[in-house]
């Protein structure tokens, strides 16, 4: 926590759930045993549940948000990302306060037959708290970007030619996909709520990074998501500036998966060795790889031909 | 892993490249069931013929290494076994130097013999 404006992100993100907690001793003798927990399009109440078991599972969420957060600015100190996942915990706190009140004053005032309406702004309003919270945990002070520092090349005779190319897999991600189509599976047989668009994404997910390669030659750097065989992020060998071999700690780079944060990208599998490339540019890419060093020798190698 | 070849040296690259894989699979570099690369791809990233590429591929699958299935590319078989393959290697070193000095198949396997302990 090197940020002094880091705590105040962290108690922002436990507002809501002190919200979500302080309410219920108000508000519990009036509430019915079920309370309204899910509106339909004409705004009536068609989802029902124990007015308890509801706040619960709100509060539970609140502060699980609450707690990431916590680790998120003990894990990540002041590094670059951490400033969305912060964020992100305020919006998952946010929002279940925000639900929580919603539905909790739509009963309240006419348990008949109890409308949201308007009271949506709650929900709406606890989802921009994130983005409160990332602004007061507000940005690094733009550190400058050291060089990348030199790696050894690879002794590439004139007459040779070389290319590098890996399978990443993240079995995770393919239990995932597995799961969630066994899921889609049973769910399309029983003929439950129609929920499978939702398993759905981890299945598309999985296609897109089950398995990803990645090569290093001529062309430069590229990633290709391999069942679908997409290509995700190409760097031709004119755009590279300098690599890196370094440990990646996936919330110095947003966490894990694709990550976008300004000025960086990464695709983060695991925490481990990694490969950096500094792009002309200014901006960075990494990418997890458990051999990075022959990567990093060949495009520095090719480089120093090109150049 | 690594790809390199030589356009320079005596050897084909057709061989060189079926020696690169050789080598990934002994240094446990490829793994039952990794995919190599499309043909087509290595042959443009190495700027080699496409057909210098397949002929390497399909060396190494009749070695029992790699299958070769159209439309799925090619990948390490499930059987594809790293110590074997080293003796393998040893033994086609030890053949060609013995061809090098001449000597005839009833001398190496003499030899062979002798090397027992």
């Amino acid at each position: 926590m090197n940020r002094p404006r880091t705590p105040a992100a962290i108690i922002l993100i436990w507002l809501p759930v002190v919200i979500t907690a302080a309410t219920w001793p108000t508000w519990s003798d009036r509430l019915p045993d079920r309370m309204a927990t899910h509106w339909n399009g004409a705004g009536a109440a068609d989802g029902f549940s124990s007015s308890s078991g509801f706040w619960t599972a709100m509060l539970v969420l609140g502060v699980v948000a609450g707690m990431a957060g916590i680790v998120i600015a003990l894990r990540a100190g002041g590094a670059y990302g951490s400033r969305y996942l912060l964020g992100a915990a305020g919006a998952l706190a946010g929002s279940t306060a925000g639900v929580w009140v919603a539905s909790a004053t739509a009963t309240l005032q006419s348990p008949g037959d109890p409308r949201l309406g308007w009271r949506l702004l709650y929900f709406v309003a606890g989802l921009g708290w994130g983005a409160v919270v990332a602004l007061v945990a507000g940005s690094l002070p733009s550190a400058v970007q050291p060089p990348a520092p030199a790696v050894a090349p690879l002794d590439l005779a004139p007459t040779e030619r070389a290319a590098w190319s890996t399978t990443l897999r993240a079995p995770l991600i393919l239990a995932l996909t597995a799961a969630s189509a066994v899921l889609i599976a049973v769910v399309a047989a029983v003929g439950a709520a129609p929920i499978w668009p939702l398993a759905a994404v981890p299945v598309v997910i999985g296609l897109v990074f089950g398995r990803l390669r990645v090569t290093a030659d001529r062309r430069g750097l590229r990633l290709v998501a391999g069942l679908l065989a997409v290509p995700l992020k190409t760097i031709p060998l004119t755009d590279v500036a300098g690599v890196e071999v370094t440990e990646i700690e996936p919330l110095e780079w947003g966490g894990w998966g694709y990550r976008v944060t300004p000025g960086r990208a990464a695709l983060v599998m695991r925490r481990g060795p990694g490969l950096v490339v500094h792009q002309t540019n200014g901006r960075r890419f990494a990418v997890t790889l458990d051999d990075p060093r022959t990567p990093a020798a060949l495009l520095t190698a090719l480089q120093l031909r090109s150049g | 892993m690594l790809f390199r070849v030589d356009v320079a040296a005596a050897e084909p690259l057709a061989d060189q490249i079926a020696a690169q894989v050789r080598g990934g699979i002994m240094r446990g570099e490829l793994a039952p069931g990794d995919r190599l690369p499309a043909a087509r791809e290595l042959a443009d990233v190495l700027d080699v013929n496409l057909h210098t590429v397949l002929r390497a591929y399909a060396k190494v699958r009749d070695e029992e290494l790699i299958e070769l299935r159209r439309g799925r590319g090619a990948m390490v078989r499930g059987d594809a076994d790293p110590a074997r393959l080293r003796l393998v290697e040893l033994a086609r070193q030890f053949v060609g130097e013995a061809r090098r000095q001449g000597l005839g198949d009833a001398e190496m396997l003499a030899m062979m013999r002798e090397a027992q302990p």
